[in-house]
């Protein structure tokens, strides 16, 4: 029990990790493009913002198993393949890039106005604002954004067995839930939540360093 | 000329915030903007560096029309103009050092000198030994002591003050005033002041125009302009002198020149009138001083003694019971 229970960790890592990463990256840039066109933005565009925000909302509405499912050709087109770990990381990125988007968007929205204002004053063009200015005033908040996305993932990662995908959660369901080993269902579930006690403690402790 | 505004007119969708302002400002000039907040004064400084665009009129600086500026251009003419705030508006997870340089990293210049020019400004603003100190442990007057130094990093020819010591305590303010005093006079720095305090106007403009619901209702040299007050000014100054019911209270202004020139004695001895001091104080203007005394006549010595303070060339004004 102890070798599946390593393996299914190592995949739920790897799930989360890249998951993460992929979905910080794609959030990244949508957060920033409606920062930059949003109405209080520093290159206003009604048409860029309002497609970038109904699309956010939009893929936030689909209850994840369903979107799992419903993106499986695209999955199998991107990953190569529609099961397993590596495929699962479709599927999640996708789920978690429109909320990472919205999150770091409310962060990058709290960067005082003035601040952005004294950049213009001297001269800053609109990169260097946001790179120079609004994402450097606001990383510890985006830290933290990123530190509660990766808690997020790794509860929809529990879900990615119904592509074969396995990890922790996947585990849980599968001995723990459905066949009556209820030992291995605590197990699971114990590190599971030590994996979010350590994500959320570092997001904390890098917040503290650099606020 | 510096900055020539005429006609400027700007409105906020369909309300009109500046209506009809023209001004201009010479090089050197400490040039005041004041008015009740809401009066359109930060928006009137805004649309000189274009941070705030203008539907009429225009806003010619340095030769150059900034509503039609390209984006490039209006970062040159930026560099040109400095500008400081009431909120100081710095980077706060920042050192006093890396907020001073930053306007010279955005600019590209080379780094050994962008370092020569930050290490000289912390030493105009006297913050050389706080310069690796995180800019939210400083004081009120240490922050906008930065900002004034971020704001000269490029060597502007112009600075803009958004309420610079509005935030400020009196001691502060004066300090933060002096400092601006000695930007404007040693390095040639012209000043634009925005603000609602007279002590602001009072110790560093020349020139100042007044401004209420987005029109200009005053304008003129500094001294001129409280010499003679007219209602608009005399609102904004508003002082804390009761007016006594009974005679007549009048208000004469002394002139730098004549402050030591032992008017109301005078005047008593040469009209045999017996006048009562209600108040008055003595202020220093920039580099000179001015004062005024309130006084309590007799309704039945009010004819002369405005007639001698007429021909004494004396300003003054009589006070209403209101």
């Amino acid at each position: 029990m102890i070798e599946e229970l390593i393996a299914a960790l190592w995949e739920t890592l790897y799930m989360v990790f890249a998951s993460t990463l992929f979905s910080g990256i794609i959030g990244s840039v949508l957060a920033i493009l409606m920062i930059v066109t949003g109405p209080s933005g520093l290159k206003p565009n009604k048409a860029v913002y309002a497609v970038l925000d109904v699309t956010v909302n939009l893929l936030r509405s689909f209850p994840f198993i369903i979107l799992l499912i419903a993106i499986i050709p695209l999955t199998r087109l991107i990953a190569g393949t529609s099961i397993g770990s590596t495929a699962s990381i479709v599927p999640l990125t996708i789920a978690a890039a429109p909320f990472v988007a919205r999150i770091m968007e409310g962060s990058l929205l709290e960067v005082d106005k003035g601040v952005v204002e004294a950049a213009r004053s001297f001269g800053a063009s609109t990169t260097q604002i946001i790179f120079g200015v609004m994402i450097k005033e606001a990383l510890p908040a985006l830290v933290l954004d990123w530190a509660v996305a990766a808690i997020n993932l790794l509860g929809y990662s529990a879900m990615a067995g119904v592509v074969g995908g396995g990890g922790l959660g996947d585990l849980a369901i599968k001995y723990g839930y459905n066949r009556f080993q209820t030992d291995v269902m605590v197990y699971s579930v114990a590190v599971l939540i030590i994996i979010v006690q350590i994500i959320q403690y570092a997001g904390n402790a890098v917040y503290n360093k650099i606020k | 000329m510096m900055i020539e505004i005429s006609g400027l007119g700007k409105y906020y969708g369909t309300q009109k915030v500046l209506s009809d302002i023209s001004l201009n400002v010479e090089k050197g000039d400490v040039f005041g903007i004041v008015g009740h907040s809401g009066a359109g004064k930060s928006t009137l400084l805004r649309c000189m560096n274009g941070l705030e665009n203008y539907q009429e009129g225009s806003v010619v600086v340095k030769g150059k029309e900034v509503g039609g500026l390209n984006d490039g251009d209006m970062k040159l003419l930026r560099r040109d103009m400095g500008m400081i705030f009431q909120n100081f508006n710095l980077m706060n997870r920042k050192n006093v050092f890396d907020n001073i340089i930053f306007p010279l990293q955005i600019w590209n210049v080379p780094k050994a000198e962008a370092i020569r020019r930050t290490e000289e400004l912390l030493d105009l603003v006297g913050l050389t030994e706080k310069k690796f100190n995180k800019v939210r442990d400083l004081s009120g007057g240490q922050k906008q002591r930065v900002g004034i130094a971020r704001a000269l990093a490029l060597n502007p020819e112009i600075l803009l003050c958004d309420e610079a010591t509005s935030a400020l305590d009196p001691k502060t303010t004066i300090s933060i005033l002096e400092l601006l005093m000695d930007i404007n006079k040693k390095l040639n720095v012209t000043i634009i002041a925005v603000t609602h305090q007279m002590e602001v106007v009072k110790m560093i403009c020349n020139k100042v125009v007044i401004l209420d619901k987005g029109k200009i209702v005053a304008s003129g040299a500094t001294e001129e302009l409280f010499l003679s007050p007219g209602p608009q000014l005399r609102r904004l100054v508003a002082d804390d002198y009761a007016v006594i019911p009974s005679g007549t209270s009048i208000r004469v202004i002394f002139p730098h020149n004549i402050t030591n020139k032992s008017i109301i004695t005078r005047m008593a001895r040469e009209l045999d009138v017996d006048v009562s001091i209600i108040g008055g104080r003595i202020e220093k203007y920039r580099d000179s001083y001015m004062g005024f005394l309130i006084i309590n006549v007799s309704s039945a010595d009010k004819g002369r003694i405005e007639r001698w303070l007429v021909e004494h060339d004396i300003h003054w004004e009589e006070l209403n019971n209101d």
